[in-house]
């Protein structure tokens, strides 16, 4: 599904990524880890299209496109979907008008019919129960005045919404409680299939007790430096990212 | 001793207009004019017109071939963009057109009355109006009486060659009354005039008015709009001024507060492109105790265009617990595109609650980025995200058909469809 070949990416000209490479198939779940700073929220930006990181070097084949060739929108109406790390409060907008347009732009693209307010809505409570959300916060203006659990789960109500090909979820976990994690892990655990990919980045290991990964990935400096399955983020839990530095120091 | 001024800035256009009247010395149009020719065009030391080139584009325009109001006119235009029943006052170049203009309810009376003293007499515009206008449209709802249509006055220019109108009309509102006005400039694409309009809204105790300004003339357009309100005890006050387009538009609002327990809230929305220059000046006066009023301005800016704000508060000794605040927020979405932001507070009150704020930024990248990734398109997330700004400025609008005609005239500016 997903093929990162040597990305190199920079933002006011500081290097951030520094040829990263990594391959992820259809029904995989992939964990990214790492220290603050490693490059973690970058690699999700560059994916979702955020311009202001600058792509000096390297390729990512998506479904067979160039998916650095593709604006952000076009990049959301092929499949991919970023739950951010930091979603935005954008006053006058409701969660359920945008929603309505977000999930016609993205059908239309892709040869199906807009859905009428009726069809949308039964969608749309569907989609609530996943979450546990509360039509009255849908009906409010987007993420305003929402508390940090709310607006994760908003951004995982979105995804179940649009029904992504390949979702990245940035940092998803930080700013939960207990209950919230296990309410966004059920909805991302629910909406897993064969045919769609999950990347999860995440500093703790906590999220991954949840969210099963098939493969761990080690971020440092902007390179992928170690890789393996899910023991892999217990052994991070318990020795800590010194214990990684210490590795690549010696080598 | 009378000081020499500078070489004269008044256009000799305007002297000819006002000599071809022949009116005698004595006449109050007359002493109007000596004032007004003793005052001249605003200056760049004119503290009111300062931030705007009034007078240098005045000259210009002046300068063209200038035509007489004439009510020989083509009204198809017209006609579409006002099909629904309402009371109509109508103005053909400037003139009032007794033949479109269309009271429907019998309680509504309109009159005509000679105009009264300047209000402002430091306006040189106000003192215009009042040499050349030969007839002010009096319009009278009496008390106790809720209209079964709405009042629209429009102004219509047709003329290719350059007009210079002074239309004025004042509505009162009789107690315990309620009324929705609005007001429109209906043009011809090619239409060329200064509309130097006058009004004045009076609103007795207990009233309940809405008066909407729609300004979306033609590309020529010059226009000031002298408008004064004044308010009496318990009334309601929804005003809001729309500008979308023309070469310079100057609105003097002015809301004069005569009583306590009164609600005045004042709107404005300017949404510009190209080179329109758009200047408000508005005044919220309180005179008496215990009133309350909001004021929310907002700009949407692109191209060349240029806006002023400038929004003053007062607070008169009498006027003790009196709430009174103010906000002005712009969006400027080209570099060229300029705001100028003056908020003037001055409070001779001792307990009141007084606020004003004003912020100036470009489009939230963030907010934009958000939008995108959700698959919308980068012009879809423009709009969407213009749109929630501005839509603070509609609120309380209580005719659906207005509060359609403004979202039209927004998407268009924004290039949106609906």
């Amino acid at each position: 599904m997903l093929t990162i070949r040597n990305l190199h990416a920079t933002i006011e000209d500081k290097k951030i990524l520094n040829g990263i490479n990594l391959t992820v198939k259809a029904g995989e779940v992939h964990a990214i880890m790492g220290p603050n700073g490693s490059g973690k929220s970058t690699l999700a930006a560059a994916l979702a299209g955020r311009e202001e990181y600058v792509i000096t070097e390297g390729s990512i084949d998506y479904l067979g496109k160039n998916l650095l060739e593709m604006d952000p929108e076009v990049r959301a109406r092929e499949g991919v979907f970023l739950a951010f790390q930091y979603p935005v409060e954008i006053p006058g907008v409701s969660t359920v008008n945008f929603m309505k347009s977000s999930l016609n732009q993205i059908r239309v693209h892709n040869g199906l019919p807009a859905l009428d307010a009726v069809a949308f809505l039964k969608i749309m409570k569907e989609k609530m129960k996943l979450v546990e959300i509360d039509q009255s916060l849908l009906n409010r203006s987007l993420n305003e005045g929402f508390s940090g659990g709310e607006k994760k789960r908003n951004e995982i109500f979105q995804m179940a919404m649009l029904e992504p090909k390949l979702a990245i979820l940035d940092e998803t976990d930080s700013g939960l409680d207990i209950d919230a994690l296990r309410i966004v892990a059920n909805g991302v655990n629910t909406l897993r299939s064969k045919n769609n990919a999950t990347i999860v980045v995440t500093h703790y290991q906590r999220l991954l007790e949840y969210i099963i990964p098939d493969f761990v990935h080690v971020l440092y400096q902007g390179r992928i430096v170690k890789s393996g399955t899910k023991e892999l983020a217990l052994e991070l839990e318990e020795k800590g990212y010194d214990w990684i530095k210490a590795q690549l120091t010696l080598a | 001793m009378a000081t020499i001024t500078e070489k004269s800035n008044i256009p000799d256009a305007i002297k000819n207009a006002f000599d071809q009247r022949g009116l005698e010395p004595g006449d109050k149009a007359s002493l109007a004019f000596d004032l007004f020719m003793a005052k001249g065009l605003p200056t760049a030391k004119s503290e009111a017109y300062r931030l705007v080139p009034i007078t240098r584009i005045l000259e210009k325009a002046f300068s063209e071939e200038v035509s007489a109001p004439s009510e020989q006119t083509n009204l198809s235009l017209f006609r579409s963009i006002h099909e629904q029943p309402s009371n109509k006052v109508v103005f053909v170049n400037g003139l009032y057109d007794a033949y479109r203009s269309e009271i429907l309810d019998k309680s509504i009376s309109l009159t005509f009355a000679q105009p009264p003293a300047p209000v402002n007499e430091q306006d040189p515009f106000e003192l215009l109006n009042l040499a050349f206008c030969n007839t002010m449209v009096d319009i009278h709802v009496p008390e106790s009486i809720i209209p079964k249509y709405p009042l629209a006055i429009i102004h219509y220019f047709d003329s290719p060659t350059f007009v210079f109108a002074n239309p004025r009309w004042k509505c009162t509102v009789g107690a315990n009354s309620e009324i929705a006005i609005s007001e429109h400039t209906v043009t011809t694409e090619t239409a060329s005039y200064f509309n130097n309009k006058q009004s004045r809204l009076v609103a007795d105790e207990n009233t309940k008015v809405e008066f909407v300004t729609f300004q979306q003339g033609a590309e020529r357009e010059i226009q000031v709009n002298n408008a004064f309100v004044d308010l009496a005890k318990n009334s309601k006050l929804r005003c809001y001024t729309f500008t979308f387009k023309g070469l310079l538009v100057r609105n003097n609002l002015t809301i004069a507060i005569h009583g306590e327990n009164i609600d005045a809230r004042l709107n404005g929305l300017y949404c510009l492109s190209g080179n329109t220059i758009a200047d408000n000046h508005t005044v919220v006066d309180h005179r008496k105790p215990r009133s309350f009023s909001n004021e929310i301005y907002k700009g949407v800016m692109d191209g060349n265009s240029k806006a002023v704000f400038n929004g003053k508060i007062f607070v008169q000794p009498d006027a003790q617990k009196t709430n009174a605040f103010q906000s002005n927020r712009n969006i400027l979405l080209s570099e060229s595109a300029s705001v100028h932001a003056k908020p003037q507070l001055e409070i001779w009150a001792d307990d009141v609650k007084c606020s004003h704020g004003c912020t100036t930024g470009q489009l939230d990248e963030e907010a934009l980025f958000y939008l995108r990734s959700r698959g919308l398109s980068k012009e879809m997330s423009r709009g969407m995200l213009l749109k929630a700004f501005a839509a603070e400025t509609l609120e309380g609008i209580k005719s659906e058909q207005i509060k359609d005609l403004v979202n039209q005239l927004i998407s268009k500016q924004l290039h949106q469809s609906p």
